[in-house]
């Protein structure tokens, strides 16, 4: 298990946990973002900026910024494409 | 907020970004703006309609992701929902990402309120291999399910129909069965909530939406109200953590995602080997970790240069038959006061068509563009690094760059910020924003006589300016920023027609506001030469216009009427100096022009910005920012002064 932030580009990764206040869980559940959801590591900016998640199981991207996505835990569960 | 009339209410609703506002034009007219950018429709609009003799009232709401409301924005769909009551909903699904937009779908079926589903978008789920089934979602959902391309106009009078049909039959809607345990915890509370307990809508939604509000505003009245339905809602919200190992809302929220998942699946057919369009090879590019920065560095750089490339030769061929107007007036009327008024008119109309709306359609629909392909979102992204060492993050360029357009609907977007401490920051930096009034300025001074490049070069160091005092403001903010969360809506090729009905609208709104003011205000001065009076405001002023900024006399005056639009300081520039546009710099040197760009551009907040931040983030703070503004101004006219030295 492993934070998104330290997660791998385009690799096919399982939402295991979201740590962190009830706010932005339930902002992330809102979004699409659930537990066991398959994601993908899209882009990260330069200069430690936001991450760009694709959620695989609804096909939507969010834009996360750090100190979030580094909230939440992922697993590797194979290759994309 | 009672119901003002006996028309039957339809409310749109939807999640951010599905084509809901598109939709509504079709329906209502031009009335609503639409963009491709989360969270554009953030006060809602209300639209009375004719379908076959029947008047129905129409309702915008802002989009919303589900009805557990985190921003100011979605509270608005909220209160609609809750407190209106309305006779139909008609929930706008993006076909395309079908899985999700469910979700909202889900729970407003909860509701139990008559409600249509409007399946939009289905073109580009198509295109991107998903083929689904409406009658086979409708009889999975319960309620009818329309599919619609509000972009071209399909499927709106099939939706019109069914919303006539519903609303006759006013046909409820029944809720779907969620997991035994779930549900038997949800008609555990129902039994114990009192008969004259406040319901909303139903029941079974009350409960849930109970067992979801944990830790939140309502859970702590709940407390207040009722300590013992308290007790047994902790209670239940208790075993069902227990029994899940994950938190109450998240139980309720996995039901929902599920199911929504399901019908996804039972209702569309994926088209094996999805294939990966143009559009998200071009979109890797823009988002590259690299390329991208490179790319938004020369979409703004290419911004401002098409602007000025059709603006300025356009400018130059207006202006010459409003100089020779001008001449043939000043020999027919002479110098009485038909003369100063006729004069004052022809400044204003024509000001406003020479010399404003050559830069002024351009800027917007450029703007339109971006905001549709999509760019707008993917700026946030990649400038969201640089947002954070000003104490803010991503979600703040949303009304940054809406305040390239106007700062008036760029403060209304703050709504989309989750904490009152990043709304006030980007509300007091809006202003320092150049909207459109100013940009004409800084094109039509400083591009016009002293090339692009300086356009250029201000814009930069505006921009750095907003940083530099974003860090400052902060600075007196001690909570932190909660960080970016913002969805990235897919590319999108932008329809011409919609790209015209936007400018179009907003050049409406130029027209009908702005002209106005600028016809007046050019009278005002005129009457007010004539009379002499302007030289007594410009005596007033002298000290500071005079000696302080170095400029002529002359434009004291018009800074005065700078606050109440704009491009009125610019039109009434020429006026008070009485010079044509052309001859300008035979009067002013290229410092003086420069000092009084940067006066301009910075100095107090036109009237209807300053208005909107007396309502949106109080009195207290609305002036704190005219104050603000009105220093920087001076400070930096100042400092201009002492580098470039007049």
């Amino acid at each position: 298990m492993i934070s998104l932030c330290d997660a791998p580009n385009n690799k096919k990764l399982k939402i295991v946990d979201i740590l962190g206040g009830h706010g932005v869980h339930r902002r992330l559940l809102s979004l699409g973002f659930h537990r066991n959801d398959f994601i993908e590591l899209d882009s990260r900016s330069i200069f430690g900026g936001p991450i760009l998640v694709r959620d695989l199981t609804s096909d939507t991207s969010i834009a996360l910024g750090r100190g979030i996505a580094r909230k939440i835990m992922v697993e590797i569960v194979g290759e994309t494409k | 907020m009672a119901k003002q009339n006996s028309f039957p209410d339809i409310i749109f609703i939807g999640q951010p970004n599905c084509g809901k506002s598109t939709l509504f034009n079709s329906v209502a007219g031009l009335k609503a703006e639409t963009s491709n950018f989360p969270g554009t429709t953030v006060k809602h609009t209300h639209s009375k309609v004719n379908v076959e003799g029947k008047v129905l009232n129409i309702i915008d709401l802002p989009g919303t992701y589900s009805l557990n409301p985190s921003d100011e924005a979605e509270k608005v769909a909220l209160r609609h929902l809750f407190v209106e009551k309305p006779d139909l909903i008609i929930n706008v699904i993006d076909a395309s990402i079908l899985g999700r937009s469910l979700e909202l779908t889900m729970e407003l079926i909860e509701l139990g309120y008559p409600m249509i589903v409007a399946l939009n978008m289905v073109d580009l789920a198509e295109k991107k291999g998903v083929e689904i089934d409406p009658r086979k979602l409708e009889s999975l959902l319960g309620v009818p399910v329309i599919p619609t391309i509000a972009s071209r106009g399909r499927g709106i009078k099939e939706l019109l129909i069914a919303a006539l049909k519903n609303l006759k039959e006013r046909k409820p809607v029944s809720h779907i069965e969620w997991a035994k345990d779930v549900e038997d915890k949800i008609e555990e509370l129902e039994k114990n909530m009192p008969d004259d307990f406040p319901i909303v809508a139903n029941k079974r939604f009350t409960a849930i939406k109970m067992i979801e509000s944990s830790k939140t505003f309502l859970d702590r009245m709940l407390k207040e109200i009722n300590p013992s339905l308290k007790k047994a809602v902790d209670e239940i919200r208790g075993e069902l953590e227990e029994r899940h190992n994950i938190p109450a809302y998240e139980v309720i929220a996995a039901e929902r995602h599920h199911l929504a998942l399901k019908y996804f699946e039972e209702s569309s057919q994926v088209k094996r080997g999805k294939r990966i369009s143009w559009l998200d090879r071009v979109d890797d590019i823009i988002m590259h970790p690299l390329l991208g920065y490179l790319i938004l560095i020369g979409v703004f750089f290419g911004f401002f240069f098409i602007i000025f490339k059709i603006g300025s030769p356009l400018e130059e061929f207006l202006l010459n038959p409003l100089i020779n107007l001008r001449d043939y007036l000043s020999i027919k009327l002479g110098s009485g006061v038909f003369f100063y008024l006729a004069d004052g008119l022809l400044q204003g109309v024509g000001g406003g068509v020479a010399i404003v709306l050559p830069f002024f359609i351009p800027l917007i629909f450029l703007m339109s563009l971006l905001e549709d392909v999509g760019y707008l979102a993917r700026a946030g992204f990649l400038m969201d690094t640089f947002m954070h060492r000003i104490g803010l993050h991503g979600k703040s360029v949303s009304p940054f760059i809406l305040g390239f357009g106007c700062n008036v609907p760029a403060v209304v977007s703050t709504r989309i910020l989750e904490s009152r401490r990043d709304k006030i920051i980007t509300s007091l930096l809006i202003p320092f924003i150049p909207c459109s009034a100013r940009t004409t300025i800084i094109l039509a001074l400083m591009a016009f006589y002293l090339g692009p490049l300086w356009a250029v070069g201000f814009y930069i160091f505006n921009i750095l300016l907003v940083g530099v005092l974003g860090r400052i403001i902060s600075f007196f903010f001690k909570t932190p920023s909660p960080g970016l969360i913002l969805e990235i809506p897919s590319l999108k090729v932008p329809s011409l027609k919609s790209l015209f009905r936007k400018t179009y609208f907003q050049l409406k709104s130029f027209l009908i506001f702005a002209w106005p003011i600028l016809i007046v205000g050019s009278i005002v001065l005129a009457l007010m030469q004539f009379f002499r009076l302007d030289s007594f405001i410009n005596l007033i002023l002298s000290p500071f216009v005079e000696k302080a900024l170095g400029l002529p006399r002359e434009l004291g005056v018009t800074l005065v009427f700078g606050f109440l639009r704009k491009e009125l300081s610019l039109i009434m520039m020429l006026q008070a100096l009485d010079v044509s546009y052309q001859d300008l710099m035979t009067l002013i040197t290229r410092q003086q022009l420069i000092i009084f760009t940067v006066f301009i551009s910075f100095f107090i907040p036109c009237v209807s910005t300053v208005a909107i931040l007396w309502k949106e983030i109080g009195k207290k703070m609305a002036l704190i920012s005219m104050a603000l503004n009105t220093g920087v101004a001076i400070i930096i006219s100042l400092l201009v002064r002492m580098i470039i030295g007049i």
